[in-house]
């Protein structure tokens, strides 16, 4: 019986798999050659627009937090004047994409994974199909686009948040003066940092864009199911945004070597 | 003429549907009736393609349903109009919208011969003036009644199947319903499939009646036939009703 079971399991962890990479391959054909741009330019609007405010606000403490604490570890060995550049690199390789994909999978998953819930629950996916038009094509594709193109789009704007929030702390707290600060931050802008920094985002704006349709199509039961949905999407959504991140750091790594 | 021969539907294990036939002549309307779960709602999705039989074969005018490629689906589905149960109506579009939603997708009408037939099928309908409000803010009859006007966008309908139309409503709006439902037969002479555990409605809307029971039809026919049926099931179901 545990055989049978766990043989179970695996078959449906596999077919989970299928279906996903089904939707992904379905949405990237619906983008090449049957592009919306109505409902593309305006996912992007609901997604990245709005979520200015909460990336703001988590890049801003990020940033001085971040410059707090490196500037106390690094004060007694006289090294204050590389702190522009830790701080930049910092957040440009980790801290901006992740926490800015963190916070906007609170919000951008779990408000995907709702509506499609709901859509699924009742009835509203199969009325589409009825007349004759794919949910991937008219509803998941537009979202991932949106989630590329937006989330390196807001990352940028976060990095920046950061980096200024951390000159904050370099100024007040260590003693820091902005031109040696700011001569950090310019080292840290190298190509290796910056291809990181985007190519993070773009890769954890499509998770959390694809892991929230994926539970929002395969809603059932009604209210509840939405929110089990919700719950199951936002969490899987953070957890591969890490693992992304660890895979992405790792590869970009063994591309330039221990380069900065 | 809608036709099913010997359909069997099952998921997974669990027979939904067991060898049904059933026939509805052309211009008629055919009621089912069943307790929830029997597996009514599972007819509708074959007969429109969506869920395909295990065995068995489905007929509308001479086209298999289950042979159709996604492309004489699609055709197919231009003349045939589905109400889901509780309207299923997009609820981040406007009622116009709603309406408008098929010949936007499947159209390269301009926007004003769009408005023009919207306007026609929300009046045929009533509801001409709700056109700018969401689905949200409508009640619950006027809801079926947006989806009845959807599901006749595309062309007018040669096939209308309705879902529990009437599950919900109060007895005044249900009779509303009801006689929206024969206007569209008189003026579009389609074939009906109507859906319903109301045998009062069921009696309103419908010309034949056929009982599923145990994922088998156990009754077909007319109001008469059905009346002197002997069925204990069904004489229960006619006892409570009344
Ligand atoms: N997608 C599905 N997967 C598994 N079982 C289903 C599915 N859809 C319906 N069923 C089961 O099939 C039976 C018939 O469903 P349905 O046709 O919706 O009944 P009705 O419309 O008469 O209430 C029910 O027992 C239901 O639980
Ligand atoms: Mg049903």
């Amino acid at each position: 019986m545990p055989v049978r079971r766990a043989l179970l399991f695996l078959a449906g962890v596999l077919m989970s798999v299928q279906d996903f990479t089904m939707m992904i391959v379905r949405s990237f054909r619906y983008l090449i050659f049957h592009f919306r741009m109505r409902e593309s330019l305006f996912e992007m609007d609901r997604l990245g627009v709005g979520s200015i405010p909460i990336v703001f606000l988590a890049n801003l403490f990020a940033g001085l937090d971040m410059a707090l604490q490196f500037s106390v570890v690094m004060a007694p060995y006289g090294a204050s004047n590389l702190l522009g550049r830790v701080v930049a690199t910092s957040i440009i390789r980790d801290m901006g994409p992740v926490l800015a994909s963190l916070v906007m999978s609170a919000r951008v998953t779990a408000g995907i994974t709702s509506e499609l819930g709901m859509m699924a629950t009742t009835q509203q996916i199969e009325a589409l199909l009825v007349m004759g038009v794919d949910p991937v094509d008219r509803l998941i594709a537009p979202k991932i686009l949106a989630g590329m193109v937006m989330l390196p789009a807001l990352s940028v704007v976060g990095d920046l948040l950061g980096v200024l929030a951390g000159l904050m702390v370099a100024q007040l707290g260590a003693h820091v003066p902005a031109p040696l600060y700011w001569s950090g931050v310019r080292s840290a802008l190298t190509l290796p940092n910056l291809v990181n920094g985007m190519l993070k985002p773009f890769v954890f704006g499509f998770i959390l864009v694809a892991v929230g349709c994926f539970y929002g199509l395969r809603t059932t039961g009604g209210a509840q199911g939405v929110g089990r949905a919700t719950t199951k999407a936002v969490v899987s959504a953070a957890i591969w945004i890490l693992i992304a991140n660890f895979m992405i750091s790792k590869f970009l790594i063994d591309v330039w070597g221990w380069k900065l | 003429m809608i036709r099913l021969e010997k359909v069997t539907v099952a998921y997974g294990e669990q027979v939904v549907l067991d060898g049904i036939d059933l026939e509805v002549p052309t211009g008629k309307t055919m009621v089912i009736l069943g307790e929830s779960g029997s597996g009514k709602t599972t007819i509708l999705k074959c007969v429109l393609g969506t869920l395909h039989p295990v065995s068995g074969r489905v007929l509308a005018n001479d086209l298999e349903v289950g042979k159709l490629t996604d492309e004489e689906l699609l055709r197919f589905r231009r003349r045939m109009g589905m109400v889901f149960q509780e309207g299923a109506l997009f609820d981040s579009m406007t009622v116009g919208e709603n309406v408008a939603f098929w010949l936007w997708e499947h159209t390269t009408l301009s926007d004003d011969k769009v408005e023009e037939r919207v306007r026609m099928l929300l009046q045929f309908v009533g509801l001409e003036s709700s056109i700018d409000q969401m689905p949200s803010d409508l009640s619950g009859g006027m809801r079926r009644r947006v989806a009845i006007a959807r599901a006749m966008a595309a062309e007018d309908p040669a096939f209308m199947l309705y879902d529990e139309p009437t599950t919900g409503l109060d007895p005044f709006t249900s009779k509303s319903i009801c006689d929206l439902m024969r206007r569209v037969q008189r003026e579009f002479k389609s074939t009906n499939i109507v859906v319903t555990h109301d045998l009062t409605d069921a009696y309103r809307v419908g010309d034949l009646f056929t009982f599923i029971k145990d994922a088998k039809v156990i009754a077909t026919g007319t109001r008469q036939e059905i009346e002197h049926s002997s069925d204990p099931f069904i004489r229960t179901f006619i006892s409570l009703d009344s």
